[in-house]
């Protein structure tokens, strides 16, 4: 039988600290992401930063889920969690109207396999009298809502997911916060 | 004496299967290939026409990088097995490993500081520290399977930036069919194109090729050096790998950025001031240790003193890139294009003859010179019978000035397009 040479050792050991580097960073790293905490206490008594100078009042009960949020200057995303019910809202530049927003952010929803959209679009609009267009849809075992804004060269694009009937249960919590985005000025 | 810039060595490109490290480096693109070929399936059903365009733009966009590495490794060229795997590492196993690598690093950094901290460093932290690992890795892979093969630091930069290469096309196509379906407008070759003229284009020169490359330069200089201490070498290898580091983050970073607006003028700002210093440092660097190479095969050549295989004028054309290309193109005025097919050919036998050499000083020669001189002789022969016995430079040609002239307009022209279109100038 063929003996191992101490370079072949060698060889393999490396060849190992190799693929243990790459798991380390593949594996290694979302392991360690998945065993810290994501979610955060959230203030609802005051705005919270979505970025882009858009803020709004988050839910009562929320708690903020950092891994989806980016409060950036020029564009930005939050990610709110009640309970099971996933609320996430997301700014960016955009030059178009009310209905090509909607009708991108429709595209999208539908081009997620299993997603279809139900229904009508209904006019919203927020306390600050910015005007949107709301729809709902479904996906395997759970239904969404979602909103779309279009104000001083951004669209806001809100969604809504969770199943059923958490989602029946916190809808009105949500679509209250919803009505609160609002511009505020600057960018943080 | 005079330092080892060269370790010459055999080429054991033919006993690779025997290596344990090459079989562990086959598993490893094999994987990182079906992951992406899942990723790419998932973007061809959803996207066809825009995933076709970008996977077209990109490819072409390799051709030029994949060229100018090529010329640079003109002297003593690498095997193209090897080439080609530190190339796919790049595309299908960097990649593979940083996609979920960069997502939970940059989750990690808004979880252990702030979702504020995530949105404007994360990116420039997050994708450099886990990107770079990731493909230096590819350079050591190399050195693992063939180490034979990394015998200058030249080499080191040629496999590092062939890593980038292939890294960076890959990401593109997967940001540009991500700018694809954020557009939300169905599969449209737009958001393609835009993401082509800005992420290939303006933004491909100084992306993962140069950094990788300078990575590598580290990896070659930890392998080829060993006339220095361990201590040293090492550090040299952490200093370039940290250099590539810190370009990649200055690159991503938000720094440098904010005021500026988004405007041609703030995108021309952010080229130069983020772009530029790492670029003429990184490429400073490779022509540092490309000459220091070319010097040591062209000193071979000297040695023979030998008109037949080399002039003192063809020695002086035989290092540079520019003077090589400048006799082809002087054959090929003076006489035809015969003449500069064999001035290629006569360069590239003298380039193997050269390495040859080194190999015999070594002892580690296969035997070919004799082989390489009768190649050099047949090639001069043709020359002769053309009428252009000698690939040496001619005297600077007006039609050239004036191509280079108009090149240089045509991608000035292009350039200002790009960066108009882009910043809404």
């Amino acid at each position: 039988m063929a003996r191992i040479t101490r370079r072949e050792l060698t060889n393999l050991l490396g060849a190992f600290g190799v693929v243990a580097t790459l798991a380390g960073l593949a594996f290694g790293l979302p392991a360690v992401d998945r065993a810290l905490p994501a979610q955060r206490a959230v203030r609802t008594d005051r705005p919270y930063p979505v970025g882009a100078g858009i803020s709004v009042f988050p839910p009562p009960g929320a708690t903020v889920d950092v891994t989806g949020t980016r409060p950036g200057d020029d564009q930005g995303t939050a990610l709110f969690r009640l309970g099971h019910v996933r609320y996430a809202i997301a700014v960016r530049p955009f030059d178009g109207d009310l209905a090509t927003a909607a009708t991108r952010l429709r595209q999208r929803i539908t081009g997620t396999s299993g997603y279809q959209v139900t229904g009508a679009q209904l006019a919203v609009r927020t306390a600050d009298g910015v005007s949107g267009l709301q729809g709902g849809y479904t996906a395997p075992g759970r239904g969404g809502r979602y909103t779309v804004f279009v104000t001083a060269g951004l669209t806001i694009e809100v969604t809504i997911a969770g199943d059923d009937l958490a989602l029946a249960r916190m809808l009105p919590l949500i679509e209250s916060s919803v009505r609160t985005l609002r511009r505020d000025g600057e960018p943080r | 004496m005079t330092e080892p810039v060269v370790r010459p060595a055999r080429s054991e490109i033919a006993t690779l299967t025997r290596i344990p490290a090459f079989w562990v480096v086959v598993v490893l693109l094999a994987v990182g290939a079906v992951r992406m070929v899942q990723l790419a399936g998932r973007f061809f059903t959803a996207y066809p026409k825009a995933t076709l365009t970008a996977v077209l733009l990109f490819a072409l966009l390799a051709v030029p990088f994949w060229l100018f590495v090529r010329e640079l490794d003109f002297l003593e060229r690498e095997p193209p097995e090897l080439l080609v795997t530190a190339c796919a590492w790049g595309g299908l196993v960097a990649t593979t490993a940083s996609i979920p690598g960069s997502a939970a690093l940059e989750d990690l950094v808004a979880k252990l500081g702030s979702p504020h901290l995530a949105a404007d460093w994360g990116a420039a932290l997050a994708g450099p520290t886990v990107e770079e690992t990731a493909k230096t890795l590819g350079v050591v892979a190399i050195v693992l399977i063939a180490r034979a093969q990394v015998n200058s630091v030249l080499d080191g930069v040629v496999y590092g930036a062939l890593v980038g290469l292939g890294f960076q096309i890959a990401e593109d196509i997967v940001f540009a069919v991500g700018a694809v379906a954020l557009a939300g407008q169905g599969d449209q070759v737009q958001p393609v194109i835009a993401t082509f003229l800005l992420r290939g284009f303006l933004a491909g020169v100084w992306s993962h090729t140069l950094f990788s490359a300078l990575a590598g330069a580290g990896i070659g200089y930890l392998v080829v050096r060993r006339d220095r201490g361990r201590g040293r070498r090492l550090g040299a290898a952490a200093l370039a790998g940290l250099g590539a580091w810190s370009a990649h983050v200055l690159w991503n970073s938000p720094l440098l950025s904010a005021g500026l607006g988004n405007g041609a003028p703030a995108l021309v700002a952010v080229l130069v001031l983020k772009g530029l210093p790492p670029l003429l440092l990184i490429l400073l660097l490779v022509r540092h240790v490309h000459d220091r190479e070319a010097d040591y095969y062209v000193g071979r050549l000297a040695m023979l003193r030998d008109p037949d295989l080399i002039t003192q004028r063809e020695l002086a054309v035989l290092g540079s890139g520019s003077r090589r290309a400048a006799a082809r193109r002087y054959a090929g005025a003076s006489a035809g294009r015969p003449a500069e097919a064999a001035v290629r050919r006569l360069q590239r036998c003298q380039a193997r003859l050269a390495v040859e050499l080194s190999r015999a000083e070594a002892d580690v020669s296969d035997g070919s010179a004799g082989a390489r001189c009768a190649e050099i002789r047949e090639q001069r022969d043709v020359l002769v019978r053309l009428g252009h016995p000698e690939a040496v430079t001619g005297p600077r040609s007006w039609r050239h000035a004036a191509s280079t002239a108009a090149t240089t307009a045509v991608a000035i022209a292009v350039l200002c397009v790009a960066i108009s279109a882009l910043g809404g100038g």
